[in-house]
């Protein structure tokens, strides 16, 4: 509750703060903002409470993933120097976005009316709409954000209609009452509409994470959004998502598992598959990143269809290892893009844009290179574990043929993440020396030193939730 | 289609009244999705939505009814009609999906149809106490003291929604200059 008032108010004097001569002061405000939210995130740990007539509800496991979604936010900001660089952009209303973009996130990680998840999907996608398009100039970004927006409106439209439905069911749009309905409410008819209401509700999340059927608008998006916003969708948005749905299915419709467990089930197959498939012919490294994401998804849903204890770290583990791997591998695209629109060279986003770049610059093909690792999930790497706990999951209840395909599927997404390595390791290139600015590098670097020590040391964060 | 007849001949007025709104509705609904014009689906969108607060009323929402025609058939309206005539639309396009997309279109809004026509059908709508009920639950008064008392958090969270949406539309209407790379 305090972060999602703090951050409100953080973002107008954001606004604010725009009026000031210098821009200098808006990237450490904006840091500070969300570092104080983070911090303020804790002060509900271990005990459960709930706010404002059934609205929200905080447990140890929703402020777990507050922190990770504020955490992902403060690295996505601290490499958003270059906003002060431009003259022409607008970074104060670009934090101020941010800002509250977060505070829709946290709704949908700690709602417990689904009022509060409709608006806090409705605040999230919105900003997401606008940062897409802030690269006004740029006619792909244009693009990505009206295709973004339209087909996000009509999710949008779906899920609402799902949400009109459980209400007419069950007469209440609270988590609990909704948990009784449905626990009673099977025993004496099947309350068709129920299921309807939830098969529309599952259809507006799983598009808003970019689960398969749904995940046609992923690729366009991720590929005309600025970088900096890229990094700030696949990993807010995915983790606040997956916290919505985690929270939905193992609380209010564990009774009727039957039903949507095997609709989940049948999504990650076609997500893996799809993605994993489609993503090794792609050859923009950043709509590889796309479809990276969609089979992350695909795995994080493997861990949703395990309803329990062991499911909810899983995901916690999960959504931390990807956000982090993710934001440095964006992280590194970005230097390595600017570098090269700064010697005048047209902005490269394909592999070859990664092509000798370790020569040169040891420190990024190393951050680049655990990234990599941590995202195919190679061991001693936060992935890896992340990995190990999804498929424990599904072990554990017997479902050995769709463990076979997530690992055959890993497999296969190590060609893409390993093509990477390779080109910036065995592949010559004229990339030279980038100068990186020092606290931009230290950002990359605990990022890098965060994935090692989850990978050596998982319980850290898996003993907490 | 016996059944049919039975249910209209014991029908009271307010069941006539639904029962033609619901057909003006989907007949004025259907004109704005095939409407070759632009200005003639607008006009039937504002009947739809004229409909849609005649059912409000039905259902004892008077302060919404009236919201609705204020908001939508005024105000939203006027800037659909406005966006229209700047972008001059007045040529028509060709249709640019291919027959497949359209096939498998049609697949799948009919699957959608049929299952919720099913479920409607075979669903247990729940009941209400005739005469426990308060005649006065839509109007304002008790609207508010739903909204400012049980739903105060999301009501004061939605002004961070048109606040985000408010920024960004300033934000990409302001005239820059260069690109940019980040």
């Amino acid at each position: 509750m305090l972060p999602i008032i703090l951050l409100s108010v953080f973002g107008i004097a954001l606004l604010f703060l725009g009026f000031a001569k210098s821009k200098a002061i808006l990237l450490p405000a904006t840091l500070l903002f969300i570092a104080i939210a983070f911090g303020a995130s804790f002060v509900d740990w271990g005990k459960n409470y709930m706010y404002f007539n059934d609205m929200l509800l905080s447990t140890n496991l929703s402020i777990a993933f507050t922190a990770i979604v504020l955490l992902s936010a403060f690295m996505v900001v601290s490499l958003s120097s270059s906003f002060l660089e431009d003259e022409s952009a607008q970074p104060a209303e670009y934090y101020a976005i941010m800002l509250f973009s977060l505070v829709g996130a946290i709704m949908m990680i700690s709602f417990e009316n689904l009022i509060m998840l409709f608006v806090g999907v409705e605040i999230l996608s919105v900003a997401m709409y606008v940062l897409t398009g802030s690269d006004k100039r740029n006619l792909r970004s244009n693009e990505a954000a009206l295709k973004y927006f339209l087909m996000g409106s009509f999710a949008t439209g779906i899920m609402l209609f799902g949400l009109a439905l459980l209400y007419g069911t069950s007469g209440s749009f609270v988590l609990s009452d909704l948990r009784s309905y449905v626990n009673g409410g099977v025993a004496y008819g099947s309350p068709l509409l129920l299921y309807m209401g939830l098969l529309l509700l599952l259809v507006g999340i799983l598009f808003k994470v970019s689960a398969a059927p749904f995940h046609f608008w992923t690729p366009d998006v991720y590929e005309g959004a600025p970088t900096l916003f890229t990094a700030f969708m696949s990993t807010v948005v995915k983790t606040a998502g997956f916290a919505a749905l985690l929270r939905l299915l193992s609380f209010s419709f564990t009774g009727i598992y039957s039903f949507w467990g095997v609709i989940l089930m049948a999504v990650t197959v076609i997500t893996l598959v799809v993605s994993n498939f489609t993503a090794v012919y792609q050859s923009s490294f950043k709509r590889m990143m796309a479809y990276s994401s969609i089979s992350h998804a695909g795995y994080l849903l493997i861990a949703l269809t395990a309803v329990g204890q062991q499911s909810k770290q899983a995901l916690v583990f999960y959504s931390l290892a990807y956000s982090v791997a993710t934001i440095a591998a964006f992280g590194v695209l970005l230097v390595v893009s600017r570098h090269q629109s700064g010697e005048g060279k047209p902005t490269d986003e394909s592999y070859d844009a990664f092509n000798g770049l370790a020569r040169q610059n040891p420190l990024l093909g190393f951050i680049m290179t655990v990234a990599m690792l941590s995202l195919a999930g190679i061991p001693l790497t936060a992935g890896f574990w992340g990995k190990f706990m999804v498929f424990t999951t599904a072990a554990n209840r017997g479902i050995f043929w769709l463990l076979v395909v997530a690992v055959l599927m890993s497999a296969v997404s190590i060609y893409y993440y390993f093509r990477v390595i390779i080109a910036m390791y065995l592949r010559d290139g004229q990339t030279t020396a980038i100068r990186v600015a020092p606290f931009y590098r230290y950002v990359l670097i605990a990022a890098t030193i965060l994935t090692i020590v989850l990978g050596i040391l998982p319980n850290l964060v898996r003993s907490l939730v | 289609m016996n059944e049919l007849l039975a249910h209209f001949k014991q029908l009271t007025p307010t069941g006539y009244l639904f029962w033609i709104l619901a057909f003006v509705t989907v007949l004025s609904a259907i004109v704005v999705v095939t409407a070759r014009n632009p200005i003639h689906s607008v006009l039937a969108l504002i009947a739809t939505f004229f409909c849609l607060s005649g059912h409000y009323v039905l259902l004892n929402a008077q302060f919404l009814a009236a919201v609705n025609i204020i908001v939508y058939a005024g105000a939203i309206m006027v800037l659909f009609l406005f966006t229209i005539m700047f972008l001059n639309l007045r040529k028509e396009d060709e249709e640019s999906k291919t027959s497949l997309a359209k096939i498998a279109a049609v697949i799948v809004g009919g699957t959608l149809m049929v299952l919720m026509l099913g479920i409607f059908k075979a669903a247990q709508v729940g009941s209400y106490n005739a005469i426990a009920f308060d005649a006065k639950t839509g109007l304002v008064e008790n609207l508010g003291m739903v909204l400012y008392g049980d739903y105060l958090l999301p009501f004061e969270l939605a002004s961070v929604l048109f606040l985000v949406a408010m920024v960004g539309a300033v934000m990409l209407g302001k005239r820059e200059a260069g690109d940019r790379h980040f």
